[in-house]
């Protein structure tokens, strides 16, 4: 039972942070049709910055904001110059997106080393905190919980509750009608890519304090945030919070029970979603 | 469009004879021209170009981009390398065995079928990634990171293949039965259903057509494809490890297939040439050539020229009018 809740709280973190990366995914799909598998690499980015600024100023804040604020760049520039070229063509757009992976990992690699690096986190956040239960548990990863609950939280409330939210899911359902209506869908793109872009960095940053920063964790959080992305149904926010929480929970579950076979884990909800939900918990007819 | 395209398609022309006769004999005659290294080199060329072929049935005939080939391969791989190795399996047995595991995978991975487009792309994707995790992860089994080494060449009895230019002919020739196969089956009805499906899926479906049988047939066969090209390479390589099943395998193949033209017989070959030439020439003198490599994609991409054989095509077009 208790390695049970162990377990548990530590699906729950991860999930947190699947959020973070997913979220971003599936919301630029939604709106742009863009498949941007530059978010791996966006969050290797990130993560290596915000590694960097750490170092330098010895100031987490910092660390975060500018790990956010390199990889929103970096997409906002793939995103104006590369990927638009792709047009609506996803092959294309996959293909571009995987290159320029490689050139992030390729260059990261040569820049930082091949070496796991730890993000250094505030004294604050290093400790543990015993929970009701004897359960003893590292702060950070219980910091994480509520970043990531703090981080949903302010994007359901801008997606639902805001004008521009409203904008955004019109865009997901029709974006011909949403540019009728005088909407500058175009403005509306940048917001959302740049933001997707942001949370990708901030994320690595994030991910980076406890999993490290490494060369291939591009490809591993990519992974995970996708099937994050499959289950919960692409374009769908709420799908992402659902889905990080069952692809957390299932991957702490199977490292735990299954720690050689813990991969096949993520297979177990794909394929049940194929059979019954093709296209997810939440998706729609509209998104292919 | 009509001169080549004729060519390509229609098997008695006799300019598509000529052109067979030349390449067979160039293809026969390589090894005595070329020295063990290049010999070497091309086999290498021809597994990938198998490879390539087979992510190609998918992508060129039924219009679906899978980008987790790289798992039959490697299962396949797998498969003969811990028979050979561990169990000391003779290769006529471990090497249909290879085959039949990578085709196994290949019945449980069609359940990708029932989704399209991006969503195919997605979950293709991370089953690829499921099998390289426990190819990685696995290590009892597997071997993890350094994988199964000291794979034996292949042998029938006491018959053992021990030189390059002997593998290279088995490769040819397993190659130009499959390809032989390959352009029958284009031809077929199910290979016309399969082009009529990527063109417009709910006429053939009103037309009476099944799209799901005929794309979980593909699929399969395009499983099996990638699981003999496995068997050749933990041949070629006598060792296999998880970079066999990455993401950049699944890739790279699917670029061969562009690259060289997507839908053609000769294409995918073309383009497995062309990525391994730049990235074994590249590396050379370049320390990033992954990222050279992906600057390839996004130009070829962002281009995109059809692929050689639709150059070519085009070029021959404009002579000839």
């Amino acid at each position: 039972m208790h390695s049970f809740i162990l377990q548990t709280i530590n699906g729950i973190s991860y999930a947190a942070l699947l959020f973070l990366l997913a979220s971003g995914f599936t919301l630029t799909f939604g709106l742009m049709r863009i498949v941007n598998m530059a978010h791996g690499g966006l969050y290797l980015f990130g993560g290596y910055v915000g590694l960097t600024v750490a170092k330098a100023t010895g100031n987490f804040a910092f660390a975060l904001l500018a790990g956010g604020a390199a990889a929103a760049v970096l997409g906002f520039i793939s995103d104006r110059f590369l990927i638009r070229r792709a047009g609506e063509d996803h092959l294309s757009q996959v293909l571009i997106t995987v290159g320029l992976t490689y050139i992030i990992g390729d260059v990261s690699l040569k820049i930082w080393g091949g070496d796991a690096l730890k993000l250094p986190v505030p004294v604050w956040l290093r400790g543990v905190v015993e929970l009701p239960g004897e359960i003893v548990y590292p702060t950070y990863r219980l910091f994480l919980i509520v970043v990531g609950i703090a981080v949903a939280a302010g994007l359901w409330l801008i997606y639902r509750r805001t004008q521009i939210g409203a904008a955004i899911r019109a865009g997901v359902d029709d974006r011909e009608m949403v540019s009728a209506t005088g909407i500058h869908v175009d403005r509306l793109f940048i917001m959302v890519s740049a933001l997707a872009s942001f949370l990708a960095g901030f994320s690595g940053v994030l991910g980076g304090a406890f999993l490290t920063v490494y060369p291939g964790a591009e490809w591993e959080i990519l992974v995970f945030a996708l099937v994050v992305v499959i289950v919960g149904g692409l374009g769908s926010l709420e799908g992402a919070m659902i889905g990080a929480l069952i692809v957390g929970l299932l991957d702490a579950y199977g490292r735990w029970l299954a720690p050689e076979l813990s991969y096949f884990v993520l297979f177990g909800p794909m394929a049940v979603l194929l059979l019954f939900r093709p296209r997810g918990l939440f998706g729609t007819a509209n998104m292919t | 469009m009509t001169a080549i395209s004729t060519l390509m398609r229609a098997p008695a022309s006799p300019q598509r004879r000529i052109l067979t006769g030349v390449l067979l004999a160039l293809a026969l005659a390589l090894p005595a021209i070329s020295g063990p290294y290049w010999t070497s080199q091309i086999t290498q060329i021809y597994i990938f170009g198998l490879l390539a072929l087979s992510v190609d049935l998918l992508l060129g005939q039924a219009g679906l981009f899978s980008l987790c080939h790289a798992a039959f391969f490697s299962v396949s791989a797998y498969t003969v390398a811990i028979l050979q190795v561990r169990y000391a399996v003779p290769t006529v047995l471990a090497a249909p065995a290879g085959v039949l595991a990578g085709t196994l995978l290949g019945l449980l991975f069609g359940l990708a079928v029932r989704t399209r487009g991006v969503y195919f792309i997605l979950v293709t994707l991370a089953m690829g990634y499921v099998i390289w995790g426990v190819g990685y992860r696995w290590s009892s089994f597997t071997g993890g990171d350094s994988g199964v080494t000291n794979v034996p060449a292949p042998a029938i009895g006491d018959l053992q293949v021990t030189t390059p230019t002997q593998f290279y002919y088995i490769v040819l020739a397993v190659m130009l039965l499959v390809m032989w196969w390959y352009s029958r089956l284009v031809q077929s009805p199910f290979g016309l259903a399969l082009r009529g499906i990527k063109s417009g899926e709910d006429r053939m479906r009103s037309l009476g057509f099944d799209p799901a049988r005929h794309l979980y047939a593909a699929f399969v066969l395009s499983a099996l494809m990638a699981s003999v090209a496995g068997v050749l390479y933990v041949y070629y390589n006598r060792f296999v490890n998880p970079v066999s099943s990455s993401l950049q395998v699944s890739v790279e193949a699917s670029l061969m297939a562009i690259v060289g033209g997507s839908g053609t017989l000769l294409g995918p070959l073309i383009g497995s040439a062309l990525v391994l030439g730049l990235r074994n020439w590249v590396s050379t003198f370049f320390e990033l050539h992954l990222a050279v490599m992906g600057a390839v994609f996004i130009a070829v991409v962002i281009w995109r020229p059809g692929g050689v054989v639709g150059f070519i095509r085009r070029l021959v077009a404009r002579k000839q009018s």
